[in-house]
């Protein structure tokens, strides 16, 4: 597991919120990206690797679940690509437990299962089952379009994603 | 020309773990031959302290030759792997269970079974294509 955990930080204080006065403010998010190339294999099958997407970046709340999303992965830094699983408020299934995403949290999730993963020579997936609930101002862009490899152009299937159901068990707390 | 006008200059990663690919069972034979030699020394040996240090060593180096062992039979070997190397589940299993035994032995014949073992291993890797799927540039000559 990273070493970031869930951030609580939250209001006018936080770092980096997408409003005009943040870092990452309306001129930070024009400058995009706008276009990126996958690398890796945790989104198949319905992202291959070496798919060509468009980015819409000037999103600067967490979109619907089920929606790809472009962001900054807690830990590394470095530009991901998963899967809106839960928004802010959501209960998530969390290392057994349950766990509650704070305003500005979102869980990400990769579309492809360890098993297949396996098979195919990967290792295991790596989203917010290992580093945990992801804030808002690690978010980069929302991905909706494929325009590469022409055979499959077109817009990113939505899956369908309702929240996660509690299961019964002991009650979970919020923090 | 357009694809290189149409290429995104920005990567991001789908991110799952990777196995970096590189097995050889050398490693876990090396580690069995610093338990032979532990053996030898030991038995070659009159003082206490010395033997007690001894037995400790041989079984930190077991335990890795065990987990060398493992890391070839779980991630290495693929179930196909079977029509040539038919009886590799007891090969492993005798194996490991003969380090086993060499932690609780400081009889020579013993831990010369293990490297007899880990050869078998190893012919077993090599009979797969090991050697030529799995080491950068085969091993060093």
């Amino acid at each position: 597991m990273t070493e970031t955990g869930p951030r609580r930080v939250r209001g006018a204080l936080r770092p980096g919120a997408g409003g005009p006065l943040g870092l990452r403010g309306l001129r930070g998010r024009l400058a995009g990206p706008w276009r990126v190339a996958v690398a890796e294999a945790s989104m198949t099958p319905s992202i291959s690797e070496g798919d060509w997407l468009l980015v819409d970046p000037t999103v600067d709340r967490w979109p619907r679940r089920g929606t790809v999303v472009v962001f900054r992965e807690p830990g590394s830094g470095e530009l991901a690509i998963k899967r809106v699983a839960g928004r802010p408020g959501d209960w998530v299934p969390f290392s057994g437990a349950w766990l509650r995403l704070a305003d500005d949290e979102a869980w990400l999730l990769s579309d492809a299962d360890d098993a297949a993963l396996a098979e195919a020579g990967h290792g295991r997936a790596v989203d917010s089952g290992s580093y945990g609930p992801v804030g808002v101002d690690a978010l980069v862009g929302r991905a909706w379009f494929r325009y590469w490899p022409l055979s499959r152009v077109g817009r990113l299937p939505k899956a369908s994603a309702p929240p996660f159901a509690r299961g019964p068990g002991p009650a979970p707390t919020s923090d | 020309m357009l694809h290189r006008v149409l290429a995104p200059r920005t990567t991001v990663r789908a991110h799952c773990d990777l196995p970096c690919g590189v097995y050889d069972p050398e490693q876990a034979r090396i580690e069995a031959e610093s338990v032979y030699r532990i053996v030898e020394k030991y038995n070659a040996s009159e003082d206490a302290t010395f033997r007690t240090r001894a037995l400790v060593i041989k079984e930190k180096q077991a335990d890795l030759v065990k987990h060398h062992l493992d890391t070839l039979w779980h991630d290495y070997f693929k179930p196909e792997h079977l029509e040539a190397v038919p009886n590799l589940h007891e090969l492993f299993w005798s194996a490991n269970k003969q380090v086993s035994k060499v932690k609780a032995s400081t009889n020579i014949d013993d831990a010369k079974k293990l490297l007899e073992l880990i050869d078998d291993v190893d012919a077993a890797w090599k009979a797969t294509g090991g050697l030529a799927k799995t080491r950068v540039a085969g091993r060093p000559g």
